[in-house]
């Protein structure tokens, strides 16, 4: 049951992407679309383990494990995503669901199993750390395409070459942020933003993407901050699409108890 | 009470702890840095593999042993008769693990602590349950195991699953204010309601002040203080049972709750004057939305107090309804503040003042408690400041709750604390701790 119709996605994914090489696009919306589709959107769900190694200033390393779940309503539309952390031992057991909305504001939980709580987490800002690293919870779910009005300022032979600039300012950190987006793959392959002096304070770099049932996806990337110095790693392995998640995973349920049989990897 | 053996024991744990704190950082970084040097620094990303103790290939197998080593010290600010200064002061072993299999689960977590205060040492077995799942939409948890349901922050309506405020008030970890219990948990999830039923088969009380570590009010002797006899009450060997139906639609969060046992302190006193649980029944509910830019949550529970429904037994507390109002918000990044607003309405007061032996110091009809909790997160969450405090405008009392934690790395967390109480009069809720306030420190190392 878990694997379904992946080679005709594989197919049809890569079919497009080479359609599509012929000739650049010129419809910054279109673009942005895509990019969105192909960073947060690749199946009709997905599973995933991940590791992060956090690196300060002073170059002290923290690291974190998870394995996330993901379930998606409609290509570019609402999401759910279900984390869950294996370590450090500290923030075992830890959950984190988000129903992710494209018309409004998130809903976020968090299980904390030394006290059996469910905790809402406030909707508020999502540009805050991410479980203490430089991604943030928008890196890591997605920020909405038409928070911010984007301009095609270059086409390489390679990229398109993106400038955002906040719809709501006040809102967000960056005075705007430049995107190079793989011309075949549509993936976001580089993102600086800038601060309210023009000076980069944070970029985010693919540095390694793998094909995985024909969806382009990164499975190696980097957040860092270069004013001070410190950076995010972040690895993503045993990939998986279209498992057929069944949507009732994403509820106070599996929060308590975690869904065993869609977190342990394929056994093949 | 096996001075010796304990004395030893203590002193090999505080060795632990020691040779812990003499270890510097993390090992497995340490070689990592060499590695990275070595390098040159080139590839960012060398180096990564072997930071983790197994490489990816391996899933976790069999048992993975977690936890923490404590060492924590608190001290009151006065001194007071018959009670040591010191209100923290303990070295903890924490271990964790979790038996996973196809059909059912084994989770697992105990402490062992010697207790400077007290002066013993004290095994607790925080969980040991087993999960599994006996129909598709039904599952159990069946054992020892905390519980927490409702929607208050460190108010509890409807949540009348054990509480230990000794933990609390002495700056232990939060997760400490909730007791375990050895409880049957179902729940069952169906299309238009999802049911939780926790059966207790032996009522387990808060862990409430009885006179060990902090004073209270001694209405005989018309002060706060520690009693001649430090004596927990008699534990009925009856049954609790809690009920939750619940159901989310859209983004708002709906639940009914029941509860049949007992006042979780003893707050009665019987026939020959020992104090005792009175039965207890009690209705509600909750819900939780998003609102504005931040989260709503309101709730109501009505106590039934069974043994004195009328209201006029001055050795049994009436029956009372609690209502309860909150908002939280992200105010600027990183930094939350939500409020509650809180109301204890006291059933047949008229009949509680005409019966009561002291009718000055009696409840007053309303209890009202407002509470303000602000959270600061600053360095990628490595130093949390929160502030929680506690106004009470109907008892004109206060009880404030400060502390700073650091999570150095992912081993090391440092965190202290101070607990404030006071008020106009001794015999009021908070008021009557203001001898007990005191200030706390803990370090802990994960493993």
């Amino acid at each position: 049951m878990r694997k379904t119709s992946g080679l005709l996605s594989a197919a049809l994914a890569l079919g497009l992407s080479a359609a599509l090489q012929a000739a650049p696009l010129s419809d910054v919306s279109e673009i942005v679309d895509r990019a969105n589709l192909a960073s947060y959107y690749a199946g009709d769900d997905g599973r995933s383990e991940a590791r992060m190694k956090i690196e300060d200033a002073q170059g002290r390393t923290q690291l974190r494990q998870f394995t996330i779940l993901r379930n998606d309503h409609a290509d570019g539309g609402d999401q759910d995503f279900m984390v869950f952390f294996s370590r450090p031992s500290d923030v075992r057991g830890t959950v984190f669901l988000v129903h992710k909305h494209v018309d409004s504001d998130d809903d976020r939980w968090l299980y904390l199993p030394g006290l059996d709580l469910v905790r809402r987490i406030s909707p508020g800002d999502k540009r805050t750390s991410f479980v203490g690293s430089h991604f943030f919870y928008e890196d890591v779910s997605g920020r909405h395409p038409q928070d911010d009005e984007h301009r095609l300022v270059e086409t390489t032979d390679t990229h398109y070459v993106l400038e955002s600039t906040p719809r709501k300012p006040g809102e967000v950190e960056f005075e705007r942020f430049v995107t190079q987006v793989d011309r075949e793959t549509f993936l976001p392959m580089k993102t600086e933003y800038y601060d309210d002096q023009d000076r980069v304070y944070r970029v985010m770099e693919v540095l390694e993407v793998e094909e995985i049932k024909g969806y382009p996806t990164v499975t190696r990337s980097r957040m860092s901050t270069p004013l001070d110095g410190g950076g995010t790693l972040m690895e993503f392995r045993y990939i998986e699409y279209d498992v057929g998640l069944p949507g009732d995973i994403f509820s106070e349920r599996y929060l308590r108890n975690p869904p065993i049989d869609w977190l342990r990897r394929e056994q093949d | 009470m096996m001075r010796r053996p304990a004395d030893r024991l203590a002193r090999l744990l505080a060795c632990g702890l020691l040779a812990a704190l003499a270890t510097p950082g993390a090992p497995a970084w340490a070689a990592d840095e060499q590695g990275s040097d070595a390098q040159g620094g080139g590839d960012e990303t060398a180096g990564f593999e072997e930071d983790w103790g197994d490489p990816w290939a391996v899933e976790d197998q069999g048992l993975t042993w977690t936890g923490f080593v404590e060492g924590g010290a608190g001290l009151r600010f006065q001194e007071v008769e018959k009670l040591r200064r010191l209100t923290l002061g303990e070295l903890r072993v924490r271990a964790e693990t979790s038996h996973i299999r196809e059909s059912y689960t084994v989770d697992f977590k105990g402490d062992l602590a010697w207790d400077e205060v007290r002066e013993s040492l004290d095994g607790q077995l925080r969980e040991l349950a087993v999960s599994f799942t006996p129909l598709e939409s039904v599952d159990a948890k069946i054992g020892r195991q905390v519980l927490t349901w409702g929607t208050g922050d460190l108010l509890f309506l409807n949540d009348l699953f054990p509480k230990d405020f000794i933990s609390f008030f002495a700056g232990r970890d939060e997760n400490y204010l909730k007791s375990p219990s050895d409880t049957a948990r179902i729940s069952i999830y169906t299309d238009p309601v999802n049911i939780d039923i926790a059966w207790t088969p032996r009522f387990q009380p808060d862990d409430y002040l009885y006179g060990e570590r902090f004073v209270f009010w001694q209405p005989a002797a018309g002060e706060a203080a520690a009693p001649a006899v430090a004596r927990r009450a008699e534990e009925p060997d009856t049954a609790e049972l809690a009920l939750r139906l619940f159901r989310t639609v859209g983004s708002t969060e709906y639940a009914l709750y029941g509860y049949s046992g007992r006042w979780k302190q003893p707050l009665g006193v019987d026939a020959q004057g020992q104090p005792r649980f009175p039965r207890l029944r009690s209705w509600g509910a909750s819900l939780r939305t998003p609102l504005h830019e931040g989260l709503f949550n309101a709730e109501a529970a009505w106590y039934d107090s069974r043994d004195d429904r009328d209201g006029d037994d001055p050795r049994t507390p009436n029956s009372e309804l609690r209502l309860l109002l909150g908002y939280e918000q992200e105010l600027v990044r990183n930094f939350t503040a939500g409020v509650q607003l809180y109301t204890e309405h006291i059933l047949h007061h008229d009949r509680l003042l005409a019966n009561s032996p002291d009718p000055a110091r009696a409840r007053e009809e309303w209890r009202t408690v407002t509470t303000l909790r602000l959270t600061h997160r600053a360095l990628r969450d490595t130093l949390t400041s929160s502030l929680f405090t506690f106004y009470s405008p109907s008892d004109e009392d206060f009880y404030l709750k400060p502390s700073v934690a650091w999570r150095r790395n992912d081993q090391w967390l440092f965190t202290g604390g101070l607990n404030l109480f006071g008020g106009n009069q001794a015999h009021t809720f908070f008021g009557q701790l203001e001898d007990n306030s005191n200030g706390w420190l803990r370090i802990r190392y994960h493993y």
